[in-house]
């Protein structure tokens, strides 16, 4: 009966608990001491960075050639191996180079990608790098909606030290990235 | 084909048992039962050539592998085809080919529907070769078809295909070994037929389309199966699109009537739908401009002017006008709106400017209004007779049956053609005839009547026709008697003795088709020619022979259907003659309202009687009475001085720039409906995208006016339409994958033979009087072109890069005559008016003939003359004598 629990006398140290506030102060043992002697123990993001593992997936970027000539080839691979629909490849043949393939236009929307990088896995010709960056926080969502140029932007300030581009004296491998010295000029 | 009496075979393939005909290729049989040998050379249309050694199989008691597809079974043949030594052998021919196959799959169109690349990862081959691969140099690109040699296997077959099946061989090997290069002829771009088969049949990414180049991957694309919208053949094809684009047309093996095999137009032809031009918006005239306007706007507009016009002048007062083009289900609508919402006769179609011809004469002499044979009866025939047809720029794909069943079946070909037999860019079914007539065009006739006279004087007759309708017997001979040799052959300029041959062969011959083509049906003599050629079946007993008949062949892919939807004037649908009491009251109690009775006027009749002022409003659709008809009728001013024009087109033709409103239409890559192509066959048609812009299917026009007019004609979808069609028209019922031909009926046939033939006999079998062409003229001839169908093609960019402007084909003797060569440009005039235009040096054009492609005749028909069929009012305006003139 609630009457007569009210009424049962509480006993001396209880009653010392209760007035001194005592469970407060046990669940505040550790708060209390951090107060006096403080030491943090979370990383402090915006001032101190962890180290990235050299595994670590982060922003997608197009890469160069150390010519500054793209990688990309336009080949579609990535689009098709996206499992999140971020990539839109619009591929087209290199005016003045016949025959020669490249993505004309290239977007990535970046607000639906995983991460997953199996883009970076299915490019036939390295083209696509993931960076270390991360810190791609903004107020607007469509500023990650991101373009050949910016991508391209983003893999040179990322990637200084640029593959040497493929020459055609060792044909046995493939060539499909190679300078189009056999093809003739197209008439016009 | 197999024939039933063909000897069965029993054979093993892995351990199961298929019964096959003799003769059938391991490979056939293997696919019988569901083993599918890797091959690249091998293609069921091709002959066996096996020299890509990839579909080596294992057969028991044969020391060695054996090619699956050059080994014919034979009875109790163990045949296996996945043993270690069979997958080894696979494994090292692949290895051979990709020890020189650049392996620049990321960059191939070809990527993700390669044979190559499918058995690489079948097999995980890789090539053990680190030599260097070889490299070609690429010497010319061709405007659509690219190639890429360094990825060829050789297996040939784009060689073999152009050569067996397209009879262009515009392609060959060259080089050896590895070093064997797939060149055209010529130092010059590739200049051939443009089919687009080598692409189709490339088993790699050798050979692949450059206006698709690079623009999708396979697994991107939708797919539709439709029928093609430019000639009659009726061609299935698959049109691949990514969203709204139009990506690529193909056809599958053994798809359509076509078994799929494409033409130019077909292949190349597709993007005219996706043109910038399309109209997208309902468009008003106000203030002497067309500006843009709601549909809501539009629609009542129209109907608010349609109901002041009929409440002023009546029903009679209106006149439409439908293109061939358009689906069964907007053409049967397109009639039945103004009979029964207008309540007008006055209909006609684009069939009227030739086809009609054919199907007056079929119906006068054997009462169908269909073929009575099939293509499959072409492939079986003894004998062919082509008469007018030019098939192989025509009609393609019919052509190329004709040239299987001669090249392969071994029939026997007669051509009545304005062609020179000449090797050129592309085929020419003179080539393959053995009986050739070389005839201009409008002497077609002439030589019809040689043969006719060659089989009365031969006694090549139905010895029994004679005695049943001895009177038909002798006035044909008596009407023939009138016509000497001589003049035939001064009028042909061909031997009597040639007509005595072919009309031999012909007559002799079991099975024979006789296909009239648009030179002949658009001519002046089109009715009488296509009688004449009737009269020819009739008295060699051919006309009722099981797999002989006669085949006019239809220029637009449904002015067969037009026809049958009763959208020319003088037909219900049904193809009745509106003269017939008992099926107007059937359609009138089905459609629950009045039929109009009176005779309508055909499309000449109607522009004369808007000139006069008694037709005062005309619905035109997909047709351009100004841009197609010679000035001599006057269409636009006949147009300018009507009350109410309303055209619906995809474009803003010469006619429709006349119109009061223009409503925007889709195109037939863009709605669902039915088309029936030349042989009588009705087939679906589907979208491949979303109408273009604000535009709708014609019926959806059609039956929105109908309800605004107070006389609804709902349907949801073009379905339905199909379905009240089906109930009023028997053959469309079924759309099964062969048609059904119709028999010929036998009390027409008697009726024509006891006095049907009486009517035109005179002055079909008339002495020849033969006018000389003056000195320093041509014969000039508006020709069908292989790139173009219509006008609407000249809207396609793919065909354009073949084609892009009108130049007048000349004879090489000619432009040696007028000093002349290729690119120069000449002035033709004649009474009726002059053009200046380039010639093209073309040596099938016969001496003193130039043709001037009809898709960019609109300067050209200014010079013709018209003159209107007597009794199908089809007006002919192809050819006219001008004369000719260099100008700088």
């Amino acid at each position: 009966m609630a009457s007569t629990a009210s009424t049962k006398r509480l006993s001396l140290s209880a009653w010392l608990k209760t007035i001194t506030f005592y469970e407060i102060l046990v669940g505040m043992k550790a708060t209390l001491s951090h107060l006096l002697n403080y030491r943090p123990v979370t990383l402090q993001y915006p001032h101190e960075k962890r180290t990235l593992p050299d595994n670590y997936r982060g922003m997608l970027a197009l890469l160069r050639y150390d010519d500054g000539t793209e990688k990309c080839v336009g080949c579609d691979l990535c689009e098709a191996a996206c499992p999140s629909r971020v990539i839109r490849v619009v591929s087209a043949e290199v005016p003045g180079e016949p025959t020669k393939r490249y993505s004309k236009e290239y977007y990535m929307d970046m607000t639906r990608c995983l991460f997953c990088g199996m883009c970076v896995d299915a490019c036939p010709v390295d083209a696509l790098g993931m960076t270390r960056e991360f810190e791609w926080a903004v107020y607007d969502k469509r500023q990650l909606h991101l373009n050949k140029q910016q991508l391209l932007a983003i893999g040179d300030r990322s990637f200084p030290v640029q593959e040497k581009r493929l020459e055609l004296q060792h044909p046995n491998v493939a060539f499909f990235n190679v300078a189009f010295k056999h093809v003739p000029p197209k008439p016009d | 084909m197999t024939t039933p009496t063909a000897q069965m075979v029993r054979i093993m393939i892995d351990g199961m048992t298929v019964n096959v005909p003799k003769g059938t290729l391991v490979i056939e049989a293997a696919r019988r039962v569901g083993v599918m040998i890797p091959h690249f050379c091998y293609h069921p249309k091709l002959k066996p050539d096996a020299n890509c050694r990839m579909c080596l199989v294992e057969i028991e008691k044969v020391p060695k592998l054996q090619t699956a597809c050059s080994t014919p079974v034979d009875e109790g043949m163990n045949v296996r085809t996945a043993t270690t030594v069979v997958n080894d052998a696979h494994k090292s021919v692949l290895e051979f080919i990709l020890a020189n196959h650049p392996l620049d799959c990321p960059v191939c169109d070809q990527g993700g529907k390669c044979d190559l690349q499918d058995f690489s990862h079948q097999y995980t081959a890789t090539s053990r070769f680190t030599e260097t691969k070889r490299v070609f140099q690429k010497e010319y690109f061709s405007p659509l078809i690219e190639t890429q040699m360094n990825r060829c296997v050789q297996c040939l077959r784009c060689v073999r295909y152009c050569d067996e099946v397209m009879d262009v061989k515009a392609l060959a090997p060259v080089g050896r070994g590895t070093m064997t290069e797939i060149k055209h002829f010529g130092f010059h771009p590739l200049d051939c037929e443009f089919c687009g088969g080598c692409v189709q049949i490339c088993p790699v990414g050798a050979i692949t389309s450059r206006l698709s180049m690079y623009e999708y991957r396979p697994w991107m694309l939708k797919r539709a199966e439709t029928i093609c919208g430019y000639c009659g053949d009726g061609c299935q094809m698959t049109v691949q699109t990514k969203g709204q684009e139009l990506i690529e047309v193909n056809s599958a093996h053994g798809a359509g009537r076509n078994n799929g095999d494409l033409c130019a137009r077909g292949f190349f032809g597709f993007h005219a739908a996706s043109h910038p031009q399309r109209l997208t918006h309902p468009l008003i005239r106000r203030h002497g401009a067309l500006v843009q306007v709601t549909w809501e706007e539009a629609l009542e507009y129209v109907a608010d002017r349609v109901n002041e016009i009929k409440a002023a002048h009546g029903g009679p007062s209106f006149g439409g006008l439908i293109s061939g083009r358009c689906t069964n289900e907007e053409l049967y609508l397109f009639q039945k709106f103004l009979r029964m919402a207008i309540g007008t006769n006055h209909i006609d179609s684009s069939a009227r400017y030739g086809h009609v011809n054919g199907l007056q004469a079929m119906q006068l002499v054997q009462g169908t209004h269909r073929w009575t044979v099939t293509f499959e009866d072409i492939l079986d025939a003894d004998v062919l007779i082509l008469v007018g047809t030019n098939i192989t720029e025509t009609n393609p794909i019919t052509g190329l049956k004709v040239k299987e069943a001669v090249k392969k079946r071994q029939a026997t070909l007669i051509t009545i053609e304005s062609l020179e037999p000449v090797v050129d860019t592309m085929s020419n079914i003179a080539n393959l005839s053995h009986h050739h007539f070389r005839i201009p065009t409008s002497d077609t006739h002439h030589a019809i009547v040689g043969l006719v006279k060659a089989v009365l004087e031969q006694n090549l007759t139905q010895p029994d026709l004679a005695q049943r309708h001895p009177t038909y017997v002798n006035a044909m001979t008596s009407a023939l008697q009138q016509i000497s040799w001589q003049d035939l052959q001064a009028a042909t300029g061909i031997e009597p003795d040639a007509f005595v041959r072919a009309a031999k062969v012909a007559a002799g011959a079991r099975r024979v088709v006789i296909m009239a083509g648009q030179l002949l049906l658009r001519s002046e003599q089109g009715y009488s020619g296509c009688l004449t050629l009737l009269d020819l079946l009739l008295l060699t007993g051919k006309l009722d022979a099981p797999g002989c008949g006669f085949a006019p062949l239809a220029e637009e892919n449904n002015d067969q259907g037009a026809i049958e939807m009763g959208t020319v004037t003088e037909l219900l649908p049904g193809a009745q003659p509106i003269t017939n009491d008992t099926e107007r009251e059937r359609i009138a109690k089905q459609w629950k309202g009045e039929l109009p009775t009176d005779k309508g006027a055909s499309l000449i009749e109607m522009l004369e009687r808007a000139r006069v002022g008694s037709l005062k409003a005309m619905f035109i659709v997909g047709e351009n009475p100004v841009g197609s008809l010679p000035a001599v009728i006057h269409a636009e001013a006949s147009l300018r001085n009507l009350d109410l024009l309303v055209c619906q087109e995809l474009f803003l033709t010469e006619t429709a720039a006349l119109a009061h409103v223009v409503l925007p239409a889709a195109s037939s890559l863009e709605k669902h409906g039915t088309f029936t192509n030349t042989e009588g066959h009705v087939q679906a048609v589907r979208p491949a995208i979303e109408p273009v812009g604000d535009s709708r299917p014609d019926w959806e026009i059609f039956s929105a006016l109908s309800i605004l007019l107070n006389s609804p004609m709902e349907y949801a979808e073009s379905k339905e339409i199909l379905k009240e069609i089906r109930s009023l028209i028997p053959g469309y019922s079924s759309l099964g994958p062969t048609p059904l031909p119709p028999k010929v009926d036998h009390s027409a046939v008697d009726r024509y033979l006891t006095d049907g033939y009486q009517r035109d006999l005179a002055s079909r079998y008339h002495p020849i009087s033969r006018a000389s062409r003056p000195d320093g003229t041509v014969r000039l001839e508006l020709a069908q072109s292989l790139f173009h169908s219509g006008k609407l093609s000249t809207r396609s960019k793919g065909l354009l890069q073949v084609e892009g402007s009108g130049r007048l084909r000349i004879s090489p003797s000619d432009a040696a005559r007028f000093a002349l060569s290729d690119g120069d440009r000449v002035r033709l005039s004649s009474t009726s008016g002059e053009m200046t235009t380039e010639v093209k040096i073309m040596e099938r054009v016969p001496q003193g003939t130039a043709w001037f492609p009809s898709h960019f005749g609109q300067a050209a028909v200014q010079l013709f003359e018209c003159a209107i069929d007597p009794i199908t009012h089809v007006p002919s305006f192809r050819t006219a004598t001008v004369s000719m003139m260099k100008v700088a």
